[in-house]
């Protein structure tokens, strides 16, 4: 196997370990979603890293950089691993971003393991992922990081007996098991824990179960786009409202659907770590250059994510070039102001320490839409699920 | 004998030409020689023996979580673990083949659709040992016979895959001219005729279903081996419908066509989602229609289709 | 017993939803001998003509519905004359290729037009508001996919029972050649049957949007529950694609009422039972 294309796949390998030198641009891959029923993560993900860009030019210390994107369809961990080694092999790029699904974004960690690429998570919210690669840093957040101080927050509110109902598969059970943990230490009592199979199309029994409980709150955890929709409906038309029951959740009103939702998201509490209506100049900023490139565009978390997570590498490209640990090392303790407020990449878990803000959607009276308003800070934290 | 040898001699060509022309693709074109793999059992399935599915994804992924789990808790020989998923993928196929096998037509097609859906909602559940939704990590596959490290670029991996699809394209086409390949043409053709001359028709397409269940197996395994990860998609009806896509794109019954099918719907997917993702449903489903309307015995025909049409044929094709 | 009350009324709201719009797949493939996986297809165009109307023309709800049927309709005929028609003849592999190539093309040309975000379907003050039945409440859209859904098969009886055109269809659909050789013209047949199914299928995907969200990818996603409905209920019956479609709105609610943890895999268990004993279904005209 020592013939002539071996040779020059050793080579470029080789030339990867030279580059680590000096050069003067500076490659950057994205693998995200950009076809199927997930193509809005890789659209979000694109104008946020043009908006940042555009604001803050294409130079970082001596380098030029530039962002290379490549389509992983949807959850596909072989598509995902190949994608990575051709982006660095054929590409030559020296850092990895994106990874919308844990799947995916765990199995490029031998690959980034062995090369040394530092890989920035733009959403993927397993806690575990990190622990793959030393090389892992995640400017998203992870489940237990937003759904603990929702647990506590409702506690403080007076609520004292809580439903959970999850989609069945991780991402819902972690969600589930870190609120339950998080409430009944501060003494409140979990009644019912529903985990609702992910081919969920009418959620009317599961909350007319929850009814019949009457709870003071239901927690809820869904995958993004059709199920979250069907279940706020149904959260309304089945009265769960009118008789008090408090609907608490993470991700379920974010931006890009919260308008189909319509008038019936009204006065959901939802605790999460951005909002696009978010009070500061940073996330005014960071809307306005957005929208001067995409008049259409809609930012929610993940848009944040890669925003933040552009920002990282940038101050990695400038403090260490292509040097992959010397540019984790730099990463690690780094703070500044994001849209969402302020954060802080940290040393321990590689994810951001961050604000968790408690929001309620109501209706902006000058635009018309619908938005998450913050009505307050409620935990400024970092992944509470890394030692679990 | 002779055209068995060239068949070899030509997929060989192709497997060096393909290595020496894109040294930098290897990865994705390992997941291409995967895919082939399965695609060759489904056209064991269906194409020799008619049986419709759209679940060959349930052997595959038996065989993908099964390989991983025996890599990670018994031994991370990589030939053991293809045994692993070989052995996985023909006992599921022979167990829900008891009952599938008594049926045909839509009835047939849903029953393997819900045979896949009931495994990937049981490797949901049993996340303490699958990694459920996270998908199966820690798959460390060690030296392929000993000798050959799975490396970073991916030769190994390559060749290793290369080595499997041959054999299995090998073991097929023996399979296809044998007594029982022939019986099994002969179900296809009219499953009355063989019952008349004292065939068991259940018994055969039992066999030949358990056949494709040990082979999707083996494809699943090399995918749990090279990405190191299995995740629940592995059970997905996408993969059993793109498979079955890949299948009757190019051809049949031919096994030559499975694999011209395959590397031509996942070139086709490559170079569209590279150059335009958010569009590239548009050319997909253009060449299935073009393959369906002008080529309905799939791309395997186009030589003859061309001859004829340089001849003044009226229509290309039928 | 509310236990009892509950699954029935949302079992019942459920498959009224999956009957409209299975039943044109049932029939077609019945009728046509096509196995016809674009069908969802044209719930997804009645969905996003109802998005459209609703949204960014804005016209009222009632008129939207109409539109985007009639909409569906006039985009169902031509396909019917132009690519259907070839496809009757083809093999069934074939058949599944052509009809994956036509619905690759439909969620295509939807992504293309609207994105691939949820496409919401405006429902008038009125819809969205409760009924009290007593021992819960019901909001007045589900009461309103229950009586619709309850007008459709009383129609289609009408229809098939009392109408030449019905006599004709049954008369095609038991057997094509015979029918054909009385005189009956089976390609208008087949045209108005095609668009009849067609339509039913904007009219369920439109009304039933609040429990299966419209988005592009809407015919991929729910191919197999269609496909079940009409496994279940035997090609070409609509009797049986009725009964068939409640009983798995009714079997679905059921488990995630009383098993929400495992509704999934015994929802796939008792369909696996059902098909494996009686595999030309509930009343299968021809065999699957």
């Amino acid at each position: 196997m020592t013939n002539k294309p071996g040779m020059i796949a050793l080579a470029a390998v080789s030339a990867l370990a030279v580059s680590s030198a000096w050069a003067d641009e500076i490659k950057v891959g994205v693998i995200a979603p950009f076809s199927g029923p997930f193509a809005q993560y890789g659209v979000q993900y694109q104008q946020a890293i043009e908006t940042y860009q555009a604001q803050h030019g294409t130079a970082a210390g001596d380098h030029e950089i530039t962002f290379i994107y490549k389509d992983v369809g949807g959850v596909n961990p072989d598509q995902s691993r190949a994608l990575a080694q051709e982006l660095l092999i054929r590409e030559r790029v020296d850092y990895l971003a994106g990874f919308t699904f844990t799947p995916n974004a765990l199995a490029v960690g031998p690959v980034i393991t062995q090369s040394e690429t530092p890989t920035v998570i733009f959403n993927a919210a397993t806690s575990a992922i990190n622990a793959e690669s030393p090389f892992f840093l995640r400017t998203s957040y992870t489940l237990p990081q937003v759904s603990a101080p929702a647990a506590e927050w409702a506690y403080d509110q007076g609520i004292r007996s809580v439903v959970t109902t999850v989609s069945d598969y991780g991402p819902g059970i972690d969600a589930e098991v870190s609120f339950k943990a998080a409430f009944e230490a501060k003494g409140g009592t979990v009644t019912d824990s529903v985990r609702m199979p992910l081919s969920t199309t009418d959620f009317t029994p599961i909350l007319q179960r929850v009814k019949d409980q009457a709870p003071d709150a239901v927690f809820a955890f869904l995958p993004g786009g059709p199920p979250t929709f069907s279940f706020t409906k149904t959260y309304n038309e089945n009265g769960l409202r009118d008789d008090g029951i408090t609907f608490l959740g993470t991700a379920e009103t974010e931006e890009s659907n919260l308008q189909a939702l319509g008038d019936l998201a009204v006065g959901l509490h939802t605790a999460y770590h951005y909002s696009a209506a978010h009070d500061s100049d940073e996330n005014r900023a960071f809307l306005d250059a957005l929208a001067e490139l995409h008049p259409d565009g809609i930012v929610n978390w993940a848009s944040v994510g890669a925003y933040d997570g552009v920002h990282l590498i940038y101050e990695m490209v400038a403090a260490a070039g292509t040097d992959g640990p010397a540019a984790v090392e730099a990463a690690l303790g780094l703070a500044w102001e994001s849209p969402r407020g302020p954060i802080e990449m940290d040393p321990e878990t590689r994810t951001v320490i961050q604000n968790v803000y408690i929001r309620e959607v109501a209706r902006n009276p000058e635009t018309g839409l619908l938005e998450n308003v913050e009505t307050g800070i409620i935990a400024t934290v970092g992944d509470l699920g890394w030692n679990q | 004998m002779t055209g068995r040898l060239l068949s070899i001699f030509l997929i060989l060509a192709a497997g060096a030409a393909a290595y020496l022309l894109f040294p930098y693709n290897l990865a994705f074109l390992t997941r291409i020689l995967i895919m082939i793999v399965l695609v060759l059992s489904l056209d064991l399935i269906l194409g020799l023996a008619g049986i419709a599915t759209l679940g060959q994804a349930a052997m595959y992924g038996a065989g993908a979580y099964a390989a991983g789990l025996f890599a990670i808790h018994v031994w991370a020989d990589p030939v053991a673990g293809l045994l692993a998923g070989a052995v996985a993928g023909a006992l599921l196929a022979a167990v829900s083949g008891a009952v599938l096998m008594r049926t045909q037509g839509l009835t047939l097609i849903m029953l393997t659709i819900a045979v896949a859906q009931i495994c990937a909602e049981i490797a949901n559940r049993a996340r303490g040992v699958t990694g459920g939704a996270d998908g199966l990590r820690g798959i460390r596959p060690g030296k392929v016979l000993g000798l050959w490290e799975f490396d970073f670029i991916g030769i190994t991996g390559y060749w290793y895959a290369f080595a499997v699809m041959l054999l299995v394209f090998l073991a097929l086409a023996i399979i296809a001219r044998s007594p029982f390949g022939l019986s099994l043409r002969g179900i296809h053709e009219s499953p009355e005729r063989m019952v008349a001359i004292g065939v068991s028709v259940y018994r055969r397409r039992l066999a030949a279903y358990t056949m494709g269940g040990a082979i999707a197996g083996i494809a699943g395994a090399l995918s749990a081996q090279i990405t190191q990860l299995v995740s629940l998609e592995s059970f997905s009806f996408t993969l059993s419908a793109e498979a079955l896509i890949m299948l009757i794109l190019g051809g049949t019954g031919r096994l030559y066509g499975a694999i011209l099918g395959t590397v031509i719907f996942m070139a086709v997917h490559h170079v569209a989602a590279a150059n335009d993702p958010f569009n590239w449903l548009f050319v997909i489903g253009a060449l299935v229609l073009v393959v369906v309307f002008f080529l309905p015995r799939g791309l395997v025909a186009l030589p003859v289709s061309l001859k004829r049409l340089a001849k003044g044929g009226r229509h290309a094709g039928t | 017993m509310t236990l009892l009350l509950n699954i029935a009324v949302d079992g019942v709201a459920y498959g009224m939803i999956l009957f409209m719009i299975a039943v044109g797949l049932s029939v077609t493939m019945g009728l046509m001998r096509v196995v016809n996986l674009a069908h969802g297809g044209f719930a997804l165009i009645g969905g996003t003509l109802a998005h459209w109307l609703g949204t960014e023309v804005g016209l009222p709800f009632a008129l939207v519905l109409l539109g985007a049927v009639a909409g569906t309709i006039v985009i169902a005929m031509p396909l019917e004359r132009l690519v259907y028609r070839r496809i009757y003849g083809f093999g069934e592999l074939q058949q599944v290729l052509a009809t994956i190539g036509l619905t690759f093309l439909m969620i295509a040309s939807v992504n293309l037009w609207q994105g691939s975000s949820l496409l919401s379907i405006t429902l008038p003050e009125g819809l969205n508001r409760s009924v009290d039945l007593g021992f819960r409440q019901l909001t007045a859209h589900r009461a309103l996919v229950i009586g619709v859904g309850a007008l459709v098969i009383l129609g289609l009886w009408l229809l098939l029972d009392r109408t030449r055109f019905g006599i004709r269809l049954r008369a095609a659909v038991d057997n094509r050649d015979t029918a054909s050789a009385l005189g009956i013209d089976t390609g208008r047949i087949y045209m108005l049957t095609f668009a009849l199914g067609a339509g039913l299928a904007a009219l369920g995907g439109i009304l039933g949007a609040e429990l299966l969200p419209i988005d592009a990818y809407y015919p991929l996603r729910y191919m197999v529950l269609f496909l079940i409905v009409v496994a279940i209920g035997g090609l070409g019956s609509i009797l049986g694609s009725f009964v068939a479609a409640l009983a798995i709105g009714m079997i679905e609610t059921a488990s995630r009422y009383l098993v929400p943890d495992m509704a999934t895999i015994t929802f796939f268990a008792i369909v696996i039972l059902f098909l494996a004993l009686r595999p030309r279904g509930l009343m299968g005209r021809v065999g699957a």
